[in-house]
């Protein structure tokens, strides 16, 4: 009883004890806030990753892909477990934009749009097809243009640059695109993830309706409508063709219409790996994408599945000498599972799918296809990012052992103090000997205190760091406001629109366990020294 | 015994034929204490012993650095002689000589002649120190009370909190200080410090009070009062071991022994 009685005592008296309590209040918020931030962008990593692919990616880590993907879609297509197989094939590719002669190297994904839409996040990260739902597609399409109504009462402008007035006739969107932004905005769609160009916000401002995207425009009187030659739609990463501004939202340019022609040159490989002679294909600008992450956002292009395949050579094929036919390939196939499968469990079913199609010996597999056919494996969704997810969470592990180790500072500092108090009041641990206290009893007044510090500072400490960490982002714009140089956080560099700003009660329990462990530990030097002391000896301390 | 009425009842009243039994409570042979300081070495006591009855009031005169307060200390549970033995109703106060086991160490749980050291500090001595030695962040009460509250097992002290409370209080009007309760020891006077120190060493009732120079920092006045609060309380059957330099303080004594080269004589 005497323990904590004097455990509180000293803690009043001894202001000392303040600053130990300081030291562990910020590092036990230094440590929370580290946790928590580099935590929300993991975990945010983790959300968008997860969009971009599905609960299972079948996959043979070969360039050349494999073989057979149809017969096994058409397989496991029939499981209850399986909600949808879809084939992928990936390839490095050159996208090119004639008007502007840009150049950029790309990664190109063939796929099957519609699966796409429900194998995955996909469709959320479309820009077109949201505000106008149902146009966006990868088959060949011409140029969407805008058009002027000749009939139609002009719309008085005023420039305030140069101070004067012009009158234009009303523009229109084809009618099939009109009638899909009108739809979805009765619906309530809004765009606030584009910044709208001055002369947008102008046109507006004078009663035009507004047009969302960038669209050509026909010559002066012609009628909205369709232009140029059907190429392939594609599909290109957002940040290839916008510009993230620091606010997070994109700014699209009038030179990167929607329809606009593209070029990719693609590198076929062919079954024996070698390199074969560069393929070039045109395609229209059929949409842009976005998944969050920005290497993807500013490194992909999607266009069609059979399509990419036939340009790379992967399709199926009669052999040269006739004696047979060359199976078509893919590099992935995306399963998407139903509710409530665990994907983990059927990874393995999977792959013995494929094996038992790939041993029919019905499709007559050749050395490669086999030796392609062999390698082929089925990963969760977890285990085929690992290679961008893992390097985080190493960050993430590093940087709260680093700043853990900073933290040690408040250990010594405590042990320290303690250690002082301890010096500080040798008589009166002589006197408490005196009147019968034990050394584990004396001791223990020493390690409460340490504990107490702990508890102080813990509590203290998660509940700056929390508060830190909910309002990080009003913090930074406060500062921002005080000083633009002191943005931290550029969301036109990272992929997320905010600081992520969740606690997680994990990490919080964790933290406060820690320090109060910590401190408790940095008092057991000044208790050990309390409690071996002899009581004469220490009355007689000056 | 007719101050039975008065409170708080000292063990030793309650205890009262004892005092009587020639059976000694406490029983010092042949102690030797030196102080060893690199090479020289200071004995301070050589071969002292000594025995205390029931219910007596011995006082211990000495020169300054005779070795008055070691012996008390020694007497006391608090210091460890290297020779010698220690007996308390015929109990062994420390383990046989030379074994590390005097040492204070944390693991004196583990160490039965430690274990019985603790044991007669917190039931059944009470120590009176030259210096007062009051806790500065505690008020007069607690003061007090912190000696029963060491004697209590923290589950116990719920429940013997009112009462640990009731003897406090007791014994502060006692001595004189029931008006003085809130007040922190460097509030006080020497003289208030003193009786503080002896309520503290009262409250827990133990069957010898050991007192160390009490009225060394006092004047003639504050003096004389206390010696009278010890004269009441020796008359209600408290065993008292004073040390004193002053003879006119050793008077009040039923015996006075005298310390010299580290022994102690009639
Ligand atoms: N821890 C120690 N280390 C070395 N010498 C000590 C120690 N404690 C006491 N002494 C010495 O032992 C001798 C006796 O000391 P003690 O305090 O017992 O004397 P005393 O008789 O109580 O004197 P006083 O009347 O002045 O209080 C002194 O000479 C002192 O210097
Ligand atoms: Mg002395």
């Amino acid at each position: 009883m005497y323990k904590l009685f004097l455990t509180l005592r000293y803690l009043r008296k001894r202001r000392i004890a303040y600053f130990a309590i300081a030291a562990v209040t910020l590092c036990t918020a230094m440590v929370l806030i580290v946790m928590s931030v580099m935590g929300g962008f993991l975990d945010e990593l983790k959300r968008k990753a997860r969009g971009i692919l599905s609960d299972l990616i079948v996959d043979n880590r070969s360039a050349s892909g494999f073989p057979l993907y149809q017969e096994f879609i058409d397989e496991v297509s029939k499981w209850p477990e399986v909600a949808v197989a879809s084939p992928v094939i990936y390839s490095y590719a050159l996208l090119r934009f004639p008007d502007t002669e840009q150049t950029a190297t790309v990664r190109a994904v063939g796929l099957r749009l519609k699966d796409a839409y429900v194998v995955n996040a996909f469709k959320d990260g479309l820009f077109y097809e949201k505000f106008y739902p149902d146009t966006t597609t990868l088959e060949p399409q011409k140029m969407p243009v805008i058009g002027y109504d000749p009939d139609a009462p002009r719309v008085k402008l005023h420039i305030d640059k140069g101070d004067f007035d012009v009158e234009l006739p009303p523009r229109r969107l084809p009618p099939e695109l009109q009638a899909a932004l009108d739809r979805a905005m009765k619906d309530g769609v809004a765009d606030d993830e584009s910044v709208i160009s001055e002369e947008e916000q102008l046109l507006r401002k004078a009663g035009m309706s507004p047009i969302i995207g960038v669209y050509d425009e026909a010559s002066e009187g012609a009628d909205p409508g369709w232009v140029g030659d059907e190429l392939p739609g594609i599909i290109i990463g957002r940040d290839i063709v916008a510009e993230r501004a620091s606010d997070g939202r994109y700014r699209r340019f009038s030179f990167y219409p929607r329809g606009m022609r593209v070029i990719l040159t693609l590198i076929p490989v062919s079954t024996s790996g070698s390199v074969d002679t560069p393929v070039k294909a045109a395609f229209r600008y059929a949409d842009d994408s976005r998944s969050g992450i920005y290497d993807i956002d500013s490194q992909h292009v999607y266009c069609d599945f059979s399509l990419l395949q036939k340009l790379l050579e992967m399709s199926a094929a009669v052999r040269a000498d006739g004696s047979g036919t060359i199976q078509a390939r893919t590099s992935q196939v995306l399963v998407k599972t139903r509710p409530g499968v665990d994907a983990a469990v059927l990874a393995p079913r999977l792959e013995e799918a494929y094996r038992k199609v790939a041993r029919n010996p019905a499709h007559q597999l050749d050395g490669v296809d086999s030796r392609l056919a062999s390698l082929v494996r089925v990963y969760t969704w977890e285990q085929s990012q690992a290679h961008i997810i893992a390097p985080v969470e190493k960050e993430r592990q590093l940087v709260t052992i680093l700043f853990g180790i900073i933290s040690l500072v408040a250990v010594v500092l405590v042990l320290c103090i303690l250690y002082m108090i301890v010096l500080q009041k040798t008589r009166d641990i002589g006197i408490v000997k005196s009147i019968g206290g034990s050394s584990a009893g004396v001791a223990a007044i020493f390690v409460f205190y340490g504990a107490a510090v702990g508890i102080i500072g813990a509590a203290l400490g998660t509940s700056l760091g929390y508060a830190f960490v909910v309002n990080i982002n009003e913090i930074q714009a406060f500062l921002v406001r005080l000083n633009p140089a002191w943005q931290v956080w550029d969301r036109s560099v990272y992929s997320f629109d905010s600081i992520p700003s969740t606690v997680k009660t994990a990490d919080m329990i964790g933290v406060v366990f820690v320090a109060i462990c910590a401190a408790t530990f940095g008092s057991l030097a000044a208790a050990w020294r309390a409690g071996s002391m002899q009581p004469v000896e220490a009355l007689r301390y000056e | 015994m007719n101050s039975a009425t008065q409170s708080p009842p000292t063990r030793a009243a309650e205890n009262a034929p004892q005092a009587t039994s020639t059976r000694p409570l406490l029983a010092a042979q042949g102690l030797t204490k030196t102080y060893r300081m690199g090479a020289e070495e200071l004995r301070v006591l050589s071969d002292c012993s000594l025995t205390v009855a029931g219910g007596e009031f011995v006082a211990i005169m000495g020169k300054s650095g005779s070795g008055k307060s070691t012996l008390l200390h020694i007497l006391g549970a608090l210091d460890v002689p290297q020779q010698g033995q220690l007996t308390f109703r015929d109990e062994p106060v420390f383990a046989p000589p030379n074994r590390r086991s005097q040492r204070v160490s944390m693991f004196d749980v583990l160490n039965s002649a430690e274990r019985m050291r603790i044991r007669l500090r917190r039931r059944h001595f009470g120590f009176v120190f030259q210096f007062y030695h009051l806790l500065p962040e505690l008020n007069v009460l607690e003061n007090v009370l912190i000696t029963r509250m060491v004697g209590l097992k923290t589950f116990a002290w719920p429940a013997g909190r009112a009462a640990a409370r009731a003897d406090a209080l007791a014994i502060l009007q006692r001595v004189g200080l029931g008006e003085r309760l809130r007040h922190r020891p460097n509030q006080l006077s020497g003289g208030e410090r003193q009786r503080v120190a002896i309520a503290r060493a009262l409250v827990h009732r133990p069957d010898v009070l050991l007192a160390d120079e009490p009225t060394g920092n006092l004047d003639a006045e504050n003096g004389a009062s206390l010696m009278a609060l010890l004269k009441g309380l020796h008359r209600e059957g408290q065993t008292i071991v004073m040390v004193t330099h002053d003879s006119s303080v050793a008077q009040f004594a039923d015996r006075t022994l005298v310390l010299e080269r580290g022994r102690l004589r009639a």
